[in-house]
């Protein structure tokens, strides 16, 4: 008790309580029917009870709401709300109170108070009320220090202050995912599939209120998260969009460059800003909490110095008859290379033409498109490889083989099979 | 640093704090040895960094590997999570590390190197404890990460420098040299390099990484609002390992001063301590506990023996005055008038129950049969009369046994074994587990806070004060002094043969033994009892022993069939599971109970007896069974939905308590308000508003009633509360009490709305007027435990007025109050 002697040296009290949303109560239906021995008593009491819900007194949820039970969790992103209260307890006057709430957090020190204005007077039994609110933006160990300074009616200048510790937790664990999708034929290109997998590793149920793709500048995004189905997609995820406590949740959206950066795609290189992800959720009667992912960076697939790429290929082809394809070499250096194309068969692939033959000079960025003859010697899927450029100019060699695949078939089959 | 210092220093420390967290933060060689890497993160803001703070703490959790301990840390944790406000905080010695923490650099320039050592210490006390339940939580999330992390000991860095690609360009220089080694030792030490490190990296600073095997990235996350300003000049260290850092916090009480003696701490941490405490609302104690069950007994025993004497005769011989000359229905009235004359009990009720209920002690009577004899008082024909109750019993009692039950059944009615022969595992042998819970919460309070004299004044109703049968029973229980009538029923059970320890021991059952057992087991329930109530609900197995059916006693109720449980025990022992943490096995028990309801259902249907028997029911006997049996499996399915919110299988819950709409269409606004507040818990409040909408349509339809004004004004202000708005909330509720002045959940509500909009005051005196003026409403724990909240709240005297209402509640309430919510103790 030597704590409240400590206490009564001062003249006002401060109390803090954390104003996390009310809970509704629930009560424990137990009936009985007519027949059995209390008859209609247990209906009566649960009648009589205010807690329950009148005509439907076995529903469990209520309606009474009721005040926070214990501090419970903050996470990161969800606004702390705290009730702060200092009370005269004194039997006396007490003048120029100034009450201040400040958070400590790891980085920082930031103010909460609603006013910094001393209140100029406080009679017995009266208090001087506040309810802060902020957004909780670090995680880790918070500490919000209240001090509250005043004038006892002896002119006594006193002060105290009062600290509350607590802990900012990570609510949710994101992971992200790049599929690139190859440019195809037509060279419409680039497109980039982000799988998002989103953890609640709260302890509560979530309700992904909001899950987006802020996209940077060079893209545009579509969001591949409902099924079309009549006017309104339908979520992916059905009709209850929470997630209970360690559930994870994959989010898929494509992401295609602007047209006017697409025409670059060819030389864009290394690493590009993909976007932001956005999450809001909700809990408990609408506690509301929001946070971004830093900028989701993605390494653009690595062309090397040329890129070679196919402008037209036929899916599928006769067994030993040639067929055309058309391949788009684009130099993606900064140089300017001459090219030498060599040919080189495999098992089955079988290159008509000359091997070795001079592609000319290649500057920076350009492309030239080649039409080549080939044929397989054997059926079903085959890759086409074997094609290998070299620059004279640095003497290097580039290979490309798995360029694609063609469906090869026997067409006499109905003959002579 | 302790109480002593003078005042009027204080303010001169503010001042110093205030700057010097941030001046002096990089340099404090200090007791707190984490302090520099926690600085250096200052100016860096954006750097919150989750995945490096949980890839952190990780570490340090292999110091402490048993799981016990990380638990019970946990639930420290979870407490010192808790705004304690604890004055030692402030004034006392121990306030120590947070002072250092935030004057510390003031510290140094004072060269207050007393505290030093045992700020350290406390420092590091507190690291462990931390980080230990940071790791916790990990190791739910992901096995393999900890042991990876584990591994990886060193600290955030090496997952951001891992993340760091070759061709990495323009990043601070110091950084990268910090960092690169650390890249390659991590690598190295990894080997199988878990694909998914839950380390990130941060916006500015890194370079992308080459895809890790599985392609996954950990992306870091931040508030959207957080401020991009201060500090971000810095470009040193870049991801701080925070969590371990800068745990500079006060020492956590220990366990013990959480959970036993509280009181003595200190009374502000009680502040928030006792939420935990009274959040436990539900109070399992084991009556055991404190009172020597085995020689208490028989004392308790005697009366009631006495009392009773002529139930427990007539029960220890039930077939006796039957026997004699009961073939048929009617003849069996011959000897129980008489016998209803010798007793002195009001209800002379074996002129109406049928032949089975002859042997029942006359208190026994349920109330219809009260009814049913008001309506035929002196009737002419008690054939007629016997006859429509067998109806009755035959709809109540059906049950579909299983199999061998059955099988068993049938053998004794064709008197191929005597039922003595069954073997015993098969017999239902009940007993008491517990004889007398003797306890007054609300009076023992009183003698703690008021004294001797107040608590003499407490009077409440007794087992002893009451007649000893069902009609004492009965007035215990509408008194609320439902322990004094668990007490009665023990007492009653005792005199029926199945009292304290008589467990196991073969015993015969009757329709009131088992009557009694459910009053029993019910209130037990009530009281948040739930052990004791599994606990004697033990030896009844699943309700299905032959020897709880009445074809199990051919001579006692001749031509009775069915099963002497009552619907509502089985339904009592189907939800009890679901209190004890156990919902599964409570749904398992309900589905059951779902498939007999269904299948006497179909048999009534299909023409048949409820039990699929050929007897032919006339038309409107077979309307009233279909009746019965569709609001017993629509209270079956109430409990399903009951339990399915509690397991958080909202999903199902909603479905469940939308098809109950279909059996009780009357509650349809009812149950659809209510699913939209499950989907207010959710933080789904769009798919809330449309079941409130169609809450809204179902109201007019029916037309306005108040009762439907009320709940849609009920439901407005619920979506206005989750959106935050308290004041429109407020308005709603103080809407519904214009139109009913009365409502209780209005009125708490209001004022829980007003505490929200920083009026204490007004929320208090709102609350204080409504108890004082209608204590029969407003005495509910929900309304008193906001109360006691506010008051906790409001004042350093919040005992006294606590005591206030522990007097306005003593002379109201039974002993069955729940005084935790005054949260005195």
């Amino acid at each position: 008790m030597d704590v409240n002697q400590a206490k009564q040296e001062h003249l006002l009290a401060l109390k803090v309580m954390r104003l996390t949303k009310p809970t509704l109560f629930t009560n424990l239906p137990v009936t009985c029917e007519d027949r059995d021995l209390p008859g209609d008593l247990f209906g009566q009491l649960m009648r009589e009870d205010p807690s329950t819900i009148k005509g439907a007194e076995i529903l469990m949820l209520g309606e009474m709401l009721t005040l926070p039970q214990n501090f419970g969790n903050i996470f990161l992103g969800e606004t702390f709300s705290s009730y702060i209260s200092v009370h005269n307890d004194s039997n006396q006057v007490v003048k120029d109170i100034l009450v201040k709430a400040d958070l400590q957090t790891s980085s920082q020190r930031l103010n909460l108070s609603a006013s910094n204005s001393a209140v100029s007077e406080l009679k017995p039994e009266c208090c001087i009320d506040d309810v802060i609110h902020h957004e909780v933006k670090e995680i880790g160990t918070h500490i919000l220090v209240c001090a509250v300074s005043y004038t006892t009616q002896y002119g006594e200048k006193l002060y105290f202050r009062k600290f509350f510790k607590f802990q900012v937790l990570k609510p949710l664990d994101v992971k992200t995912k790049f599929y690139n999708a190859e440019s195809d034929l037509s060279s419409v290109t680039d497109e980039v599939f982000l799988e998002a997998q989103i953890q609640n590793i709260t302890t509560s149920p979530m309700f992904m209120e909001k899950v987006s793709l802020e996209p940077s500048l060079m893209y545009n995004v579509t969001e591949l998260n409902t099924v079309a189905a009549g006017d309104e997609g339908e979520s992916t995820f059905g009709k209850m969009s929470y997630l209970q406590p360690m559930d994870t949740r994959q989010y898929l959206y494509c992401l295609k460059p602007k047209p006017e950066y697409a025409e670059k795609a060819g030389v864009i290189k290394g690493v590009t800003v993909i976007g932001k992800l956005d999450i809001v959720w909700k809990t408990n009667l609408g506690e509301r909490g929001r946070l971004q992912t830093s900028q989701l960076q993605r390494m653009a697939p690595g062309y090397g110095d040329i890129r070679l790429s196919l402008e037209m290929i036929p899916d599928t082809v006769n067994l030993e008859e040639p067929f055309d394809i058309i391949c788009k070499i684009t130099n993606c250096s900064e140089r300017t290379m001459d090219l030498v194309l060599e040919m080189c068969n495999t098992r089955s692939i079988h290159w008509c033409g000359v091997s070795g033959r001079q592609l000319g000079k290649l500057s920076p960025g350009a492309f030239l498109s080649l039409p080549l003859i080939l044929l397989s010697s054997i059926q079903g899927l085959q890759s086409i490889s074997g094609l290998r450029l070299t620059d004279t100019f640095l003497k290097r060699t580039y290979e490309y083989d798995d360029i694609a695949q063609v469906c090869v078939v026997c067409p006499y089959t109905s003959n002579e099979c | 640093m302790d109480s002593g210092e003078a005042p009027a220093q204080r303010p001169v420390t503010l001042d110093i704090t205030v700057e010097d967290v941030i001046k002096e933060a990089p340099d404090p060689p200090e007791p707190v040895s984490q302090t520099p890497s926690r600085d250096s993160i200052l100016p860096q803001e954006d750097s919150i960094d989750l995945g490096g703070e949980f890839a952190t703490p990780q570490e340090d959790s292999s110091a402490t590997p048993s799981d016990s301990l990380m638990d019970k840390l946990n639930d420290q944790m979870m407490e010192s999570v808790m705004i304690s406000d604890s004055p030692n905080n402030s004034e006392e010695d121990d306030v120590g590390p947070i002072d250092s923490f935030l004057d510390g650099g003031e510290e140094e320039e004072t060269a207050q190197e007393t505290s030093g050592d045992k700020e350290q210490s406390d420092i590091g006390q507190n690291t462990t404890e931390i980080t230990v339940s940071v790791e916790e939580q990990e190791k739910v999330g992901s096995e393999e990460n900890v042991e990876e992390d584990t591994k990886e000991q060193t600290d955030a860095q090496e997952q951001v420098s891992a993340s760091v690609s070759p061709q990495g360009d323009t990043q601070s220089p110091s950084v990268l040299k910090s960092e690169e080694p650390a890249s390659q030792e991590a690598k190295g030490e990894s080997p199988k390099n878990e694909s998914v490190p839950v380390c990130t990296i941060f916006s500015q600073g890194t370079q992308p990484k080459s895809l890790v095997p599985d392609g996954f990235q950990p992306t870091l996350i931040k508030s959207p609002s957080f401020s991009m300003g201060s500090g971000g000049g810095s470009a040193e260290a870049v991801t701080p390992s925070k969590l371990t850092a800068p745990l500079v916090c006060q020492p956590s009480p220990s366990l013990s001063k959480f959970f036993t003696d509280n009181g003595q701490t200190n009374p502000a941490s009680d502040f928030f301590d006792s939420f935990t405490v009274a959040s436990s609302f539900i109070s399992v104690s084991n009556p055991n506990a404190e009172i020597p069950p085995g020689p208490s007994a028989a004392p308790i025993a005697h009366t009631p023996e006495r009392q009773l004497s002529s139930t427990s005769s007539s029960i220890s011989t039930p077939g006796g005055p039957l026997d004699s000359g009961a073939p048929t229905p009617s003849s069996v009235f011959g000897p129980a008038p008489t016998e209803s004359t010798t007793k002195p009990q009001p209800p002379p009720p074996q002129a109406i129950p049928a032949p089975a209920q002859a042997p029942a002690p006359p208190a026994a009577q349920p109330q219809p049969f009260n009814q049913l004899q008001a309506v035929f008082p002196g009737s002419d024909d008690p054939f007629a009369t016997a006859l429509s109750l067998s109806e009755v019993d035959r709809r109540h009692d059906a049950w579909l046994p299983s199999e061998e039950t059955r099988k068993v059944l049938i053998s004794v009615a064709t008197q191929q074994y005597n039922p003595a022969y069954v073997e015993t595992n098969r017999l239902t042998m009940p007993g008491l587990k517990f004889d007398n819970l003797q306890g007054d919460a609300v009076k023992d309070l009183m003698l703690r806070f008021l004294g001797e004299q107040a608590a003499m004044k407490r009077q409440v109703l007794t087992a002893n004060s009451v007649e000893q049968s069902f009609t004492g029973l009965k007035q215990l229980i509408s008194s609320k002094n439902w322990r004094a009538a668990v007490d009665l029923t023990g007492r009653l059970l005792t005199a029926h043969g199945q009292g304290y320890g008589k467990a196991g021991q073969p015993t015969s059952h009757t329709t009131d033994s088992l009557q009694l057992w459910f009053v029993r087991l019910a209130l037990l329930t009530k009281l948040n009892l739930f052990q004791n109530a599994e606990l004697e609900l033990e030896p009844f197995g699943n309700l299905d022993q032959p020897d709880l059916c009445y074809e199990y006693y051919p001579t006692v109720y001749p031509g009775r069939r069915g099963s002497m449980v009552p619907f509502s025990m089985r339904l009592l022992h189907a939800e009890l599971p679901q209190y004890l943490a156990k919902p599964q096995e409570a749904l398992d028990r309900l589905h059951n109970l779902k498939t007999v309801c269904l299948a006497i259902l179909e048999n009534l249907e299909k023409g048949l007896a409820e039990d699929g028997s050929m007897i032919t029911l006339t038309q409107e006997n077979r309307q009233v069974s279909l009746k019965l049996w569709r609001s017993r499996l629509s209270r079956v399915m109430y409990s399903m939905a009951n339990c399915l919110l509690l397991m958080k299988d909202y999903i199902l819950a909603v479905e469940t308590y939308h098809s109950i709409i279909q059996y009780e269409p009357q509650q349809r606004v009812q149950l659809l308000s209510g699913i939209g507040r499950i989907f207010l818990q959710i933080g789904d409040i769009k798919t809330a508003e449309r079941y409130f909408q169609d809450v809204e349509k179902a109201c007019q339809m029916k037309g306005s009633q108040p009762s439907h004004t009320t709940c849609v004004l009920m439901n407005r202000a619920f979506v206005y509360l989750s959106q935050n708005n308290y004041g429109e909330a407020h308005a709603s509720f103080i809407e519904v009490l214009k139109i009913d002045p009365k409502n209780p959940v209005a009125n708490n509500n209001a004022a829980v709305c007003l505490l929200y909009l920083g009026r204490l005051k007004e929320s208090l005196g709102q609350l204080e007027g409504l108890v004082q003026q209608d204590p029969a409403l407003y005495l509910h724990e929900s309304v008193l435990f906001n109360l006691t909240t506010m008051y906790e709240l409001e004042s350093s005297r919040s005992t006294q007025k606590k005591q206030a209402l522990l007097e306005a509640v003593a002379c109201r309430e039974g002993d069955s109050f729940n005084a935790q919510c005054l949260k005195l103790v």
